[in-house]
């Protein structure tokens, strides 16, 4: 090899070098599809099965009505609360999707950090507004006034009871307890311990959707001062909760309990299906699969019992579409936004996901009012609340989480550990 | 042989040696892919993970200068604590059970039996099972209500703990299933098995060695290289733990953070309470006290780790 020859060998096998790393960190960002006029736009969504023909249909029917624009709808495993990695790092990488489907429970945390852009002035121009959804659907979508999301789903909880179960022990299925006390003597009722092992257990409290966000709001208490901007997790009725709770977790022993929490299936092998629990927490998402893997159950569901037997309350989360900060086609991705958000879109997709829509009269329309089951969440609705909107809401979440576990451990005392809660995440706040 | 008698070029004398001679570009040439990549995804992240363990960085936002206040701050968590406390008890626990299982295994897998390859391949089978996958299975298999461990007790009259469920056997648990793939070590150990010379097993044999003589003088000491290695590396994965706690317990370490593991702890704070500086710090953390480990171990090693040869 000449002289030239070698520099030339040498310069092109760097060049390839450097095109191989160059490859590898660059990022999809052509145009896409622009040519034929059309814009496409792109949706990262978590839904699957029932919930992704819902998405789907939502995008066939705004393709129609919207021959200039395409959805390119990419599925993103796990995308939802505490588990949005992938949407974070494309948003700090500059490269994130037009609109996403997102868990309205992180809005305000998002917001707050300038990830997601801010639908205000386009909701108000297309009429957009809080008077059509729930309302705790809108608070929990804005963040200091200023929406950033628009509420597609909402859902509720509550309790799931046997029927066959009650009649067996001579409980009456029609008339289901009110009060906590009530609750408790039929979980006694209901349960069959044999030795350390549970063959039928009537209640337990932290199973399921059990969150300690609903006792606390059973029990009168609250977790958040809007107007002060406080956070009273210690609220006495809170730690009465708790307490209550812990009590349950000793009079049955936790570690035994666990042996049932630990051994729970999922689908068909859910042990509400196959009897193993009588009672449990569960919210409206739960009935499909009541549907398809035993729709000869009989079942009925009731709020969840309070001290007092009235004031009945529940808590609600749900969905939102929003277009994250750094999107590049806003003004398609609104477009599609305001579809899945608007009556026809939201009655699309509530048909085949069978998720309460976050606008009631799509609900009636559907008629979920006329159903049984269904009729008692509907009822709940306009009184159910949803968790405190605020930029810790997953500190705020994972640390009530904790403070259930260590008392029913026994690790620290109901008051001690929820004292710990406020202190952490007020701290945390005040960053 | 041949090729080295016709070799005539004479030896470059080394006064003439520069850093950057023709033939060594062609060397930088040929190993520009890795230190490029090794430069731009090693070291870039490694250098600003140090700046960011000094802000408040968001992942979303760059956040401010704040000096040394994630660790201050750290040191008053106390789930900071607790995760450390895990990690230590597990790698404290399973590195010496992996080593003594690894090592008997591997000495049984050399055993001059018939049908070696397939037992060599069903105990490195599981280290192919995917972690997520892995800890699925374990939970199948632990399960106290219908799980095949506790059905197996059940069947000789003992009754099974909750594994998984109770905050004095969930570690314990953990230490079980993780030694469940000791496959890579164990390939290790083999092949140290092989390097040992026959002759000293042919001299033990003249003088009358028992079978356990021999693996206490020839065989362990000799193996201590490949013991050295694996200690080190274990330890390190040890300290690292996260995806089979992480999948078990939906990130939740759960019961009452017995299973919350320092790796655990600091993606949490990471990726989910948004505090990547907070996070980087305890990177750091983690990073001084391995090297603090290894650096014990290294200087340890002269007194064990015996080459042969030597």
């Amino acid at each position: 090899m000449g002289f030239k020859h070698r520099v030339l060998y040498k310069l092109s096998s760097l060049m390839f070098v450097f095109v191989l790393v160059l490859a590898g960190c660059s990022s999809d960002e052509k145009v896409e599809g622009d040519k034929d006029g059309k814009t496409t736009i792109t949706f990262w969504h978590s839904t699957t099965s029932e919930t992704a023909k819902g998405t789907a249909n939502v995008i066939k029917a705004f393709e129609k009505q919207n021959p200039d624009i395409k959805v390119k709808s990419v599925y993103i495993a796990n995308q939802g609360e505490g588990s949005n990695e992938k949407l974070l790092t494309s948003i700090a990488g500059g490269n994130p999707p037009d609109a996403a489907y997102f868990d309205r429970f992180e809005v305000a945390s998002w917001a707050a950090k300038g990830s997601l852009e801010d639908l205000s002035e386009l909701a108000a121009a297309d009429g957009i507004k809080k008077e059509n959804y729930y309302p705790y659907t809108w608070d929990e979508a804005s963040y200091e006034g200023k929406l950033y999301g628009i509420p597609t789903t909402t859902d509720a909880r509550l309790v799931f009871y046997n029927k066959d179960h009650f009649k067996e022990v001579g409980l009456d299925p029609e008339n289901p307890p009110k009060t906590i006390k009530e609750l408790e003597d039929a979980a006694a009722k209901l349960t069959i311990k044999d030795g350390k092992r549970f063959k039928r257990i009537g209640f337990i409290p932290w199973y399921a959707q059990g969150w300690f966000y609903g006792w606390g709001w059973t029990y009168g208490g609250d977790f958040y001062d809007k107007e002060t901007k406080t956070v009273t997790a210690n609220d006495p009725k809170n730690v009465e909760a708790l307490e209550w709770i812990t009590d349950f977790a000793k009079k049955y022993d936790v570690e035994d309990i666990s042996g049932v929490t630990d051994s729970q299936g999922s689908g068909a092998m859910d042990p509400f299906l196959t009897g193993q629990i009588s009672m449990k927490v569960s919210g409206n998402f739960n009935v499909a699969s009541i549907d398809m893997y035993k729709p000869d159950l009989n079942y009925g569901v009731f709020p969840i019992p309070t001290p007092t037997g009235t004031d009945h309350t529940t808590w609600s989360g749900g969905w939102s579409v929003v277009i994250p900060k750094g999107a590049k086609k806003k003004e398609a991705a609104w477009k599609f936004l305001k579809f899945f958000g608007e009556e026809e879109g939201q009655k699309l997709f509530s048909e085949s996901s069978r998720d309460f829509s976050a606008i009631e009269s799509v609900n009636i329309d559907l008629g979920y009012a006329d159903d049984p089951i269904f009729k008692e969440f509907i009822d709940i609705l306009p009184n159910s609340k949803s968790r405190p909107v605020m930029t810790e809401g997953s500190l705020y979440w994972n640390e009530l989480q904790t403070a259930v576990e260590n008392s029913t451990r026994g690790k620290g005392t109901p008051k001690e550990n929820l004292d710990k809660v406020n202190k952490t995440v007020t701290d945390a706040l005040a960053k | 042989m041949a090729q080295v008698t016709t070799r005539k070029k004479t030896p470059i004398p080394p006064t003439i040696r520069k850093p950057f001679r023709k033939s060594s570009l062609n060397g930088w040439l040929f190993a520009s892919p890795w230190i490029i990549g090794l430069l731009l995804f090693y070291a870039y992240p490694l250098l600003s993970s140090m700046y960011y363990s000094l802000t408040t960085y968001s992942i979303l936002d760059a956040g401010e200068f704040v000096g040394f206040k994630n660790y201050g701050e750290l040191f008053h968590d106390d789930l900071f604590w607790k995760s450390i406390s895990n990690t230590i008890y597990f790698a404290v626990f399973f590195v010496p059970l992996s080593i003594l299982f690894g090592v008997s295994l591997a000495m049984m897998l050399n055993m001059k039996v018939k049908g070696l390859a397939i037992y060599r391949t069903i105990f490195f089978l599981p280290t192919l099972v995917p972690q997520v996958a892995l800890a699925v299975l374990w939970m199948w298999l632990l399960n106290p209500g219908f799980g095949l461990v506790n059905g197996m007790l059940d069947s000789i009259g003992i009754q099974g703990p909750n594994w998984l469920g109770s905050m004095s056997w969930s570690k314990p648990s953990l230490i079980l299933m993780s030694l469940w793939t000791i496959g890579q070590p164990v390939i290790i150990y083999l092949a140290g098995l092989g390097d040992i010379s026959e002759e000293y097993y042919e001299a033990a044999e003249v003088d009358g060695a028992s079978w356990f003589q021999k693996t206490r003088h020839i065989t362990l000491p000799l193996l201590t290289p490949v013991i050295f290695y694996n200690l080190v590396m274990g330890l390190i994965g040890a300290f690292q733990q996260f995806t089979l706690p992480y999948t078990m317990t939906q990130g939740q370490g759960t019961p009452a953070n017995s299973l919350t593991f320092y790796v655990m702890h600091m993606y949490d704070n990471a990726f989910k309470y948004f505090k990547m500086g907070y996070g980087s710090a305890m990177a750091w953390i983690l990073f001084v006290i391995i090297m603090i480990l290894t650096a014990i171990i290294f200087s340890t090693s002269k007194r064990w780790v015996h080459y042969q040869g030597e």
